[in-house]
């Protein structure tokens, strides 16, 4: 309710001016990206993608490595000179939890990763989207087979499918960005230059039912302080995503204040077609987070670089009673942003607001030219002298 | 639908109609007697049924939005274009209705002609949900349109050939309830409706949409049979009572249009202005409600179907305290105010939409009670016809691209510029009510007097004739 009431005065204060709301910290960052290990000499069966996003007094190292379950690690130091030192051989042998680190070790601030798990199919006969019975073998993320990592200008794409896919994949696309902007298209979140978007999507892959639905099951790691606590955050502005009105964050703050130390943003809707326009959304539920046993042996980042890694699961539906099924178009897209600090708030467009002011003030103007009008009409009226019959 | 019910009230008042009773004295029941009240009560019911289908058939598209861009696979403009058609034939027929009326048809014939239109135009767009065939639907729509408002003009005739000097004020307000009550049951049982017939087909589908438009259809069927009877009714007591047969009155002359003053300019501007951000607001309401507010679709269309609910017995009694104390374009104000906050309110905030949907229901109500008279204290008589039909005209036309507009708008901008733009439309309903407000004041204005000036007024002008 909170919530509510401060977006509606941040709304109206919109209107008189331009509010926006930004991080602390650089508006700009200078982007790096390079894989580790950066010779294609060495055997291996998965990739690790290091980006480097400098910003005038900190850094931001977004590790994506597709070695077991995919996996995004985003760690936040306070200086611009931090660098990543992988031994790469401990990493792949998955026997020591130092085997990736961060230098200065002292200058980190923030670190958390992001696990995608499993994919969970059930088969919905009433079309209740609850997946009680009826669920089929989950894939696990972490036997898929993963091609390598596609790169291009501040972007990796990761395709891989499951033993038993006859056909279809599964990506994910990692974004980085060097300032503020909105995503190319829908959701069009909203990013900061402290974090980075992932889109997740499933295309073509032959589901075991008729009327088969998908969860995504997602797994936050992190040392001190990790993702804690889902808040779905009511906004009215829907302008760059037609029709969804709530924005999720699970966040992770310290214990004493509010402020959020890191984050994971979506907006509660996927998408069933490749360039989606209003009709192709479905919506997208969580249940959880709760917490887990640990991540064990799924993923390489995770055992390279958590000593005592704290796993808190987290399950995303896709599609709700009475919504279409995965098999109308075999296609599912999800947007998610991850990053440090409060996460991006909308705010109205120029375009929003130079119509209520318009639509508003000419009015007003018009009421008092027509008052002035009106008083001067009135004044002149009186000054004529009226004369009086005698009779 | 739009609103010829309110104006109509004031034509009817001035009309001077005939009655005639003479003819041999014969012993007969009651109600088979036309001069007796009984009788007319029995007129009155089937009046009241006559455009009932009519208006329960309009918003059909509203009631079932969300099963008909799923089953026919539109986008919310698509979807529009079903009230666009509607409004397209009205642009020019608002200028022949009258017209057609009375000169070509008759208006016994004339009302069987509109209504077989409407029951031909529903059946059409359920053949065209049967076969799957969008285009159908819309020339379904486009038959339904050139039959609907006709049959609201022909409706009034009978009311007034049949009631004028007595109850008259009574039935064009019994007759406005009866389709206010049209359009709430629309909204409030199609969804069951469609449910139902999914039932017994078994899966969602233009199949079930086709038979559930159909069935809406007996409706449409319902108003022919009341159509046919009361051309029996009237023809019999035009032989018994040898009274003449019903006249609209109107008459139109398009080169009348040079001579309209500022005044009534901005009465248009204000009538298009208002109208566009209500009519399309509720075509697309149901799914708003869902989206934003998280209703169930039951929900979502009974406060969607507020407006017409307020209003049935609003109306009355708005357009009475209007009556009593005048000064219309102090209430034209306040309605448009009213409804710019209850846009606002829908826009910008969450509140419960139970608020801003009823405040919209009761400022729709004043705004038709206090503008339609407007025009008759602005214009002179013999070019009332042609200001009222220009009016309706240039209404539809504004009804039939913003509904367009509002389709597409809301399928790249989202409901919050939607919202925007409504609340556009209105403000510059305001200004042109303010402009109104003060050109009037400046020329002396007749248009803000209060009820009690205006009968000294008349009084005096009555005495100065003598």
């Amino acid at each position: 309710m909170a919530d509510n009431r401060m977006t509606m005065i941040v709304g109206v204060l919109a209107l008189c001016v331009l509010t926006t709301t930004r991080g602390t910290g650089p508006d700009r960052r200078q982007l790096s990206m390079h894989l580790i290990p950066n010779t294609s000499s060495v055997p291996h069966d998965g990739d690790l993608l290091h980006v480097r996003a400098v910003g005038n007094n900190d850094t931001l190292h977004f590790l994506f490595c597709s070695l077991g379950a995919p996996t995004l690690l985003l760690v936040h130091t306070d200086t611009p000179n931090s660098t990543v030192e992988v031994n790469w051989t401990d990493f792949v042998a998955r026997n020591s939890s130092s085997s990736l680190k961060v230098e200065p070790e002292s200058s980190v601030q923030y670190s958390g990763a992001v696990v995608f798990s499993r994919l969970i199919e059930y088969d919905d006969v009433n079309d209740t989207a609850t997946p009680t019975s009826d669920v089929f073998p989950p894939y696990n993320l972490h036997d898929f087979i993963w091609a390598p990592l596609n790169l291009s200008d501040f972007t990796a794409l990761l395709c891989g499918a499951a033993p038993t896919f006859t056909n279809g994949s599964l990506c994910l696309k990692l974004s980085a960005f060097e300032s503020e902007g909105r995503g190319q298209s829908l959701p069009h979140l909203l990013h900061s230059v402290n974090s980075s978007q992932l889109d997740v999507w499933l295309d073509g892959v032959l589901p075991r039912a008729p009327q088969s639905r998908f969860l995504l099951e997602l797994q936050a790691v992190g040392g001190a302080y990790p993702l804690s606590r889902v808040n779905v955050r009511q906004s009215i502005d829907d302008e760059f995503t037609p029709s969804i009105f709530k924005v999720s964050e699970w966040v992770s703050s310290s214990n004493g204040s509010s402020d959020v130390l890191g984050f994971l943003q979506w907006k509660p809707v996927a998408y069933r077609k490749p360039c989606p326009i209003l009709e192709d959304a479905t919506p997208v539920c969580h249940s959880g987070p709760h917490p887990q046993m640990a991540v064990g042996n799924s993923s390489t980042l995770i055992l390279g670089f958590f000593s005592a890694p704290q796993t808190i699961g987290l399950n995303l539906s896709f599609g709700l009673a009475g919504e279409q099924f995965y098999n109308k178009t075999r296609y599912l897209m999800w947007t998610m942003l991850m990053g440090v600090g409060p996460p991006p708030v909308d705010s109205f467009s120029s375009l929003v607001i130079g119509i209520m002011a318009v639509g508003l003030g000419i009015p007003i103007v018009l009421l008092l030219v027509g008052g002035v009008a009106v008083c001067v009409h009135k004044r002149r009226k009186a000054a004529v002298v009226s004369y009086q019959p005698i009779n | 639908m739009v609103d010829s019910e309110e104006r109509r009230s004031l034509l009817g008042d001035e009309d001077e109609g005939r009655q005639a009773p003479g003819g041999p004295e014969r012993p007969r029941s009651a109600c088979c007697d036309p001069s007796h009240v009984l009788h007319r009560v029995v007129v009155l019911v089937f009046m009241c049924f006559l455009g009932f289908g009519s208006y329960f058939c309009y918003d059909n598209p509203a009631a079932l939005q969300s099963q008909m861009m799923q089953d026919m696979k539109l986008s919310t403009q698509t979807f529009m274009q079903l009230y666009a058609w509607y409004s397209w034939p009205n642009v020019v027929l608002c200028f022949f209705g009258g017209f057609l009326l009375d000169r070509v048809f008759g208006i016994r014939l004339g009302t069987i002609i509109f209504s077989s239109f409407v029951c031909v135009g529903q059946v059409i767009f359920a053949l065209g949900g049967l076969a799957n065939k969008f285009w159908l639907m819309e020339a379904g729509r486009f038959v339904f349109g050139i039959g609907g408002e006709s049959l609201a003009v022909a409706q009034n005739t009978y009311a007034v050939n049949w009631f004028k000097g007595k109850e008259l004020n009574l039935v064009f307000g019994l007759q406005l309830s009866m389709a206010r009550l049209g359009s709430t049951v629309n909204m409030n049982i199609m969804g069951w409706v469609y449910n139902g017939v999914a039932d017994a087909v078994g899966s969602h589908g233009p199949t079930t949409l086709g038979w559930s438009l159909m069935i809406a259809g007996v409706t449409c069927v319902f108003s022919l049979i009341c159509a046919l009877v009361l051309a029996f009714l009237d023809k019999r007591a035009e032989r018994i009572l040898q009274k003449e047969e019903g006249k609209t009155g109107e008459v139109i002359k398009i080169t009348d249009v040079k001579d309209f003053p500022i005044t009534l300019w901005l009465i248009f501007i204000i009538c298009v202005g208002y109208y566009v951000a209500v009519f399309p607001f509720i075509g697309l309401g149901q799914l708003f409600f869902i989206e934003k507010f998280g209703f169930s679709p039951t929900q979502a269309r009974a406060v969607n179907s507020i407006v017409y609910i307020i209003s049935a017995p609003a109306s009355p009694v708005l357009g009475f305290i209007v009556d009593k104390t005048g000064r219309n374009v102090v209430w034209v104000i306040i309605a448009v105010f009213a409804t710019l906050i209850a846009h606002m309110m829908l826009a910008f905030t969450f509140w419960n939409p139970w608020i801003a949907m009823s405040l919209l229901g009761v400022s729709y109500s004043l705004l038709a009670c206090a503008l339609w008279p407007m025009v008759a204290y602005v214009v002179p008589e013999h070019q009332l016809g042609t200001a009222y039909g220009f009016m309706q005209s240039i209404q539809n036309l504004g009804l039939a691209i913003i509904a367009i507009a509002a389709g597409a708008i809301l399928d790249s901008r989202g409901y919050l510029v939607l919202e925007v733009f409504f609340c556009a439309c209105v403000c510059i309903a305001l200004m042109a009510v303010v402009m109104l407000y003060f050109v009037d004041y400046l020329r002396g204005g007749d248009l803000n007097r209060s009820a009690a000036d205006r009968a000294k007024l008349q009084k005096e002008v009555s005495s100065d004739a003598e």
